[in-house]
């Protein structure tokens, strides 16, 4: 049996997470299932827990000029609802689990999580979200590919809570969330792939690929991707086959319960590949 | 309860009658079921409850060297082999006994029970079950086909690891291979199934009036009786089983229940205080019963004018580390083996091995979905390799009114195959989507046609079960029907209420009729086979026939009725030969897909589904049972895959082991056709089952169809599309 | 242990026992609200499926800590309101109910579909019942139980 407490506010709740260190528990969506026992006994905490999920001063999300910020405790549901969320978010986010899951599970929850097979993560990833992280006294902002540093891994420090994911809001011309799961509802996924590009004249000005569940983390590659600026449609089609064998060699999935690495390998270039045909028959 | 639910008036609108009967009336449990006011096993309450967790075996082969234990505080048990009291065995009596109540000396597949641990304090139980060591010696297992055949690690049942080889024949295959000027061949896969009740396994067992009294989530409470007396040692009148509720079972609470329930009793023999057993999820899917995989091997000779001469079939079926009922789930493989077609000269081999996984029993279909997938893809890949439209040859080839069948019998039913054919093309425009799906390499669309035999095989309901139905006129014009089939889903208090209240012309509604208690009811056999409307049903009409004669003695007037088998079939149990089932329901689907080229997922974009059941007791009801049959059988041909690494389950969460959610597939569309069996109640026969058996061989052609490319297995995965297409 | 408030059914209620516990297990041991089933503990089938603030949750997945002060609904507190009869009696109507152990979920799901979409579509109602998983009905007569729901409830919700 741990301890567990209910801090008042905001403040309250940077205080304990200071003293004792506890696990914030918002949604309780992964962490009560990670920690499950036999029905009708305690879930197996090892460690303190601290309830987040009623603070009202993060369940918020708000627009502030061009970024939209998610509070630390807003739902799933109320980023799906959202009209300033970005489309391939809100694909991300309606792909995860059912209603009842999501009215209750949190963004920060999926984030701290950090599996690769986080939907809005691989999301995310691509839209160069920032995590705002707080603790007594101060705060400091991390971009969401520094945040994450493996599976079920974070920077997040023994006091620190995550208060705000701020998405910078780019109005993209070509964006695609796709997620192949288990069954096509209430799934997990087998991989998931976004892409958003966009072009200036004539060029590639902007774009982000990124792979959830093909690696320890969701795969996102800068270098690659700055390999792809300024080229023209033509130049991107003829490109191509490059393209896909420079990511066949960061894409390094494993066999598991729900799929094959040959699988999640295959079908994350096809996305790939169909995406980059998007982009280059764009307009 | 129940009684005060009126009808509403559009309850009955729009049905078109088929019979009357077929009308369909307010479920008698929908109410209370769909508010919450039911109680399964784990709404019960108990005064003094402990409760009980199985030391599993971690180890698919071993010897046991030592059980390291710690001791126990006062109240709690460890309760194993050493606690069957004198006079019992550690054996549990299914069909036969030689699965062990505790695992003694030796283990023979992961999660074996060794021992109970139960307290009144769960956390305490868990505790000392994770404080428990057990100390193997590995030995080699054996997991598959081959490793079963060829005794790796020495036999794990009798001298050569065969629970049961049976050989079918008609003609003379050897004699007309020879004559054929073309042979196909395929070897058809299918693999483990999940039941995936919404309800997990349960039962609690108690001491009340100096009787071990059983309450179960259960589909055969007087399994329950003789398996739990069996391991007593004790006379079957000493046990009592109550059914409770039972929240789905598809096969999962025919045999398996008996596992839970012969430990829970050496508990309370010992401890003379109730013992709860209620399964988690992780736990059901881990530890349970799974339908047994096939591989069956066809081989085909045609001449010239693409008639089919000869075939030959191999069929394998994997039992797991104990008998179960196996043996007659291989019988209904092999009997279906050949479908729905009539084959001149055919043989069919049937081995079914023991390997050391967890033992496979009883699913919806038992045996006949495995041996039908077969026999329907390789009848489409033989069409494909000749050319043939598959509804042709297929058609070409059905089997019709007083042909052969496999067991050497004439087939009886009034078989209206073309008909059905017929009316799921004008349903589906199956033939015409055929042709515009040709060129299309994204969609395509499966056909199938089953039949599947109600009732026990042979002569098992004569021999074996011997069904007993009682009836009573009890007070306010009410009558008693006392029977010991369960309802568990499939609507079988409503059904058999309604054939009893038609022939005492009352209203369904004045039927009492209560979950079964083996101290009350008279045994009318377990619910399963698809034998309770059409076998038991029958009993309940004719009872009440009986019954309906006595009602003018008044209050307290009993009818009984025994099965008696009627004198037209006739069954050699020894050599399999002679009329197999009374009577088959019969089946047509059609399944139509569409593939993504990036993903190679398959979305279902249509479902036809015509049904010839005799008739149907209630429209409504088996509308149910069809659109619920087939997305089950539609979960097993496409998403529910279970696959075994090193003995134990790959997929143990409702994450990984995925069924259909209500996205999955569309509607299914059902029409049923009327063809009333004689033996039926007014004219019904077995439905339960057939509405699983045709989809996966439908979706699988459908899909093989859009990729052109065949599809010998299911679960047919993307991963396996995606193979299939490089 | 601890002393925690929470409304139940519109009943202010308080319990005590240890903030960790599932709710679930709040609900169906403490409060004996046995409509509220147990199907997988893991929030995949919605069977523990009751309304929390209005809105549709799995109280599987939540611990009692994590309720304080919130209103929760079970399938009991809406059985008996002209909400729950409507929804109830559809579902005996259309042939929605088999083994039943879906169905208390399915009926809280139901009501908080028509609490936002008086009248779903087909498919709005497939999405809506897409984490309560039934393994008897293929979902068909559970669909067709919701539209006649809303059908004769367009007044209620
Ligand atoms: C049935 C089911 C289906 C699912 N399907 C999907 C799916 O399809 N796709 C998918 O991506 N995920 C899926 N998930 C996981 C998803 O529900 C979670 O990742 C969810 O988003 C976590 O949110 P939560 O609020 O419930 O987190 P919690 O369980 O409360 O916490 C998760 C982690 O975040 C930490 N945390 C929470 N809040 C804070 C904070 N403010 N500051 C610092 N740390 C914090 C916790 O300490 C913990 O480590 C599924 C889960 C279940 C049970
Ligand atoms: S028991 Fe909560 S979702 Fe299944
Ligand atoms: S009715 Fe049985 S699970 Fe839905």
């Amino acid at each position: 049996m741990v301890d567990s407490y209910r801090p008042k506010d905001l403040k309250d709740a940077l205080r304990i997470r200071g003293e004792y260190g506890s696990t914030p528990l918002a949604g309780g969506t992964d962490l009560m299932v990670r920690y499950q026992s036999w029905a009708g006994t305690l879930p197996l905490f090892t460690n303190s827990v601290m309830f987040v999920g009623h603070l009202h001063e993060l369940k918020y999300i708000k627009k502030i000029e061009n970024s939209l910020e998610v509070g630390g405790t807003a739902t799933l549901s109320m980023v799906a609802d959202h009209p300033d969320t970005p489309r391939v978010l809100r694909d991300a986010v309606l792909s995860i689990a059912a209603p009842a899951l999501r009215n209750n599970a949190t963004l920060t929850g999926n984030i701290c999580n950090a599996s690769p097979a986080g939907d809005s993560v691989c999301a995310l990833y691509a839209l160069d979200a920032l995590i705002r992280l707080e603790k007594n006294g101060s705060s400091r902002e991390l971009p969401v590919v520094e945040f994450i540093t493996g599976p079920g891994r974070t920077l997040l420090g023994k006091d620190e809570l995550v208060t705000a994911i701020t998405i910078p809001l780019k109005n993209s011309s070509i964006d695609n969330f796709t997620k192949v799961g288990t069954r096509r509802a209430n799934a997990l996924s087998k991989l998931s792939f976004t892409g958003i590009a966009d072009y200036k004249n004539g060029r590639i000005d902007s774009i982000a690929l990124t792979f959830g569940a093909v690696g320890p983390t969701v795969v996102r590659s800068v270098e690659l991707e700055k390999k792809l600026l300024g080229l023209s449609r033509a130049e991107l089609k003829a490109g191509k086959e490059s393209i896909l064998s420079d990511y066949s060699t960061v894409i390094v999935p494993i066999d598991d319960q729900r799929s094959t690495a040959v699988y999640r390998k295959k079908v994350a270039l096809n996305l790939l590949d169909k995406f980059i045909n998007e982009v280059a028959d764009y307009e | 309860m129940g009684s005060n639910i009126a009808l509403k008036e559009d309850d009955i609108k729009g049905v078109k009658m088929a019979a009357k009967i077929s009308i369909p009336v307010l479920r008698i449990d929908a109410r209370e079921k769909a508010g919450g006011w039911t109680h399964y096993i784990a709404d019960y309450e108990f005064d003094n409850l402990q409760h009980g967790r199985f030391l599993r075996s971690e180890r698919a082969r071993a010897k046991i060297i030592e059980i390291r234990k710690p001791d126990f505080p006062e109240g709690y048990y460890y309760i194993d082999a050493s606690d069957i009291p004198p006079g019992g065995k550690n054996n549990i009596q299914m069909i036969k006994d030689d699965w062990r109540v505790f695992a003694d000396g030796d283990v023979r597949y992961i999660g074996e029970t060794i021992a109970l641990i139960l307290g009144p304090e769960k956390q305490i139980v868990l505790d000392l079950l994770n404080q428990i060591e057990v100390v193997y010696e590995d030995l080699v297992p054996s997991f598959t086909f081959q490793d079963a055949l060829s005794c790796k690690g020495g036999a794990i049942h009798g001298t050569d690891n065969i629970f049961a080889e049976f050989l079918l024949n008609i003609g003379d295959v050897d004699n007309a291979f020879p004559g054929a000027v073309r042979v196909v061949e395929g070897v058809y896969e299918t693999g483990f199934q999940e039941h995936l009740y919404m309800e997990t396994q349960g039962i609690v067992a108690t001491w009340e009036d100096e009787k071990i009294t059983l309450y179960a989530s259960s589909q055969c409470p007087f399994y329950i009786r003789k398996s739990v007396a069996g391991t007593l040692g004790v006379p079957l009148g000493d046990i009592r089983v109550k059914q409770a509720a039972t929240g789905g079972a598809f096969g999962g609470k025919e045999h398996f229940p008996d596992v839970i329930a012969t430990p829970l009793a050496v508990a309370v023999n010992k401890i003379k205080k109730p013992v709860a057993m209620i399964f988690d999820r992780i736990e059901d899917i881990s530890f349970t019963c799974k339908r047994h995989p096939g591989r069956i091997s066809i081989k085909t000779g045609l001449d010239r004018d693409n008639n089919i001469v000869a075939m030959e079939i191999d069929t394998l079926v994997n039992g797991g580390a104990y008998e179960s009922s196996t043996p007659i789930v291989l019988q209904r493989a092999i009997i279906h083996g050949l479908g729905v077609y009539r084959i001149p000269n055919a043989r069919i081999h049937g081995r079914a091995v023991a390997t050391n996984t967890f033992p496979s029993d009883a699913y919806r279909g038992f045996g006949a979905p495995q041996g039908l997938f077969a026999i329907e893809m390789h009848m489409s890949h033989i069409a494909d390799e000749i050319g043939m439209p598959v509804s042709q040859f297929k058609r070409k080839h059905f089997i019709k009114t007083g042909d052969i069948t496999i067991t050497n019998a004439k087939m009886h039913d009034d078989v209206k195959l073309p008909g059905m054919l017929a009316k799921i093309e004008e349903m589906s425009d199956y033939s015409e989507k055929v042709k515009k799906y040709e060129d299309d390499p994204l969609r395509g669309i499966g056909l199938s046609f089953v039949n599947h035999g109600g009732g026990f095989t042979g002569n098992g309901e004569q021999a074996v079960i011997k069904g007993v139905v009682k009836m009573k006129r009890l007070e306010d014009g009410k009558a008693g029907l006392y029977v010991s089939v369960v309802e568990m889903g499939q609507g079988l208090q409503t059904a058999l209420r309604k054939i009893a209240s038609k022939e005492l012309e009352l209203d369904y509604l004045d039927i009492v009729y209560d979950n079964p208690d083996t101290d009350i009811v008279p045994d009318s056999g377990p619910t399963c086979a698809s034998r309770s409307t059409m076998v038991v049903g029958f009993l309940v009409q004719e009872c009440a026939k009986k019954l309906k004669i006595k009602w003018d003695e008044g209050v307290g007037a009993e009818a009984e009725h025994v099965y008696t088998h009627p004198e037209e079939f006739v069954w050699e149990q020894e050599t399999l030969q002679g009329d197999a089932y009374p009577s088959y329901g019969w089946g047509v689907n059609v399944v139509e897909v569409e593939l993504d080229p990036f993903t190679y997922e398959v979305k279902t974009t249509g479902v036809w589904a015509v049904w010839d059941v005799g008739v149907t007791i209630d429209e409504t009801i088996m509308q149910g049972q069809s659109s619920g049959g087939v997305i089950q059988a539609l979960g097993y041909a496409s998403i529910e895959k279970c696959e075994l690494k090193n003995g134990a389950f790959m997929q143990r969460t409702m994450a990984d082991y995925t069924i259909p959610t209500s996205l999955d597939f569309p509607e299914v569309h059902t029409v049923f056709i009327d063809n009333p069996y004689k033996y039926g109640p007014s004219g019904a026969k077995g439905a339960g089952e057939l509405v699983f058996d045709a989809a996966p061989p439908a979706y699988a052609e459908a899909v093989q169809n859009a990729i052109g490319k065949r599809i010998y297995e299911i679960p047919v995965t993307p991963e396996m599309i995606m193979e299939a297409l490089r | 242990m601890k002393e925690i408030k929470f409304v139940l059914n519109g009943k202010e209620v308080s319990v005590k026992a240890d903030p960790l516990k599932r709710l679930l297990d709040v609900l169906r041991e403490d409060k004996k609200m046995t409509g509220v089933k147990e199907g997988c503990g893991e929030g995949e089938c919605g069977a523990c499926a009751v309304l929390k603030d209005g809105v549709l949750v799995n109280s599987c997945m939540i611990p009692l800590g994590a309720a304080e002060g919130s209103e929760i609904i079970t399938p009991e507190g809406i059985r008996d309101t002209e909400k729950g009869k409507c929804i109830i009696d559809a579902f005996g109507t259309a042939g929605a109910v088999q083994c039943g152990f879906c169905t208390p979920g399915m009926m809280m799901a139901t009501d908080a579909l028509l609490t936002q979409n008086k009248k779903p579509s087909v498919d709005e109602i497939r999405e809506a019942l897409s984490g309560n998983l039934c393994r008897c009905t293929g979902y068909d007569l559970i669909v067709k139980g919701v539209q006649i729901a809303s059908e004769r409830g367009k007044d209620l919700w």
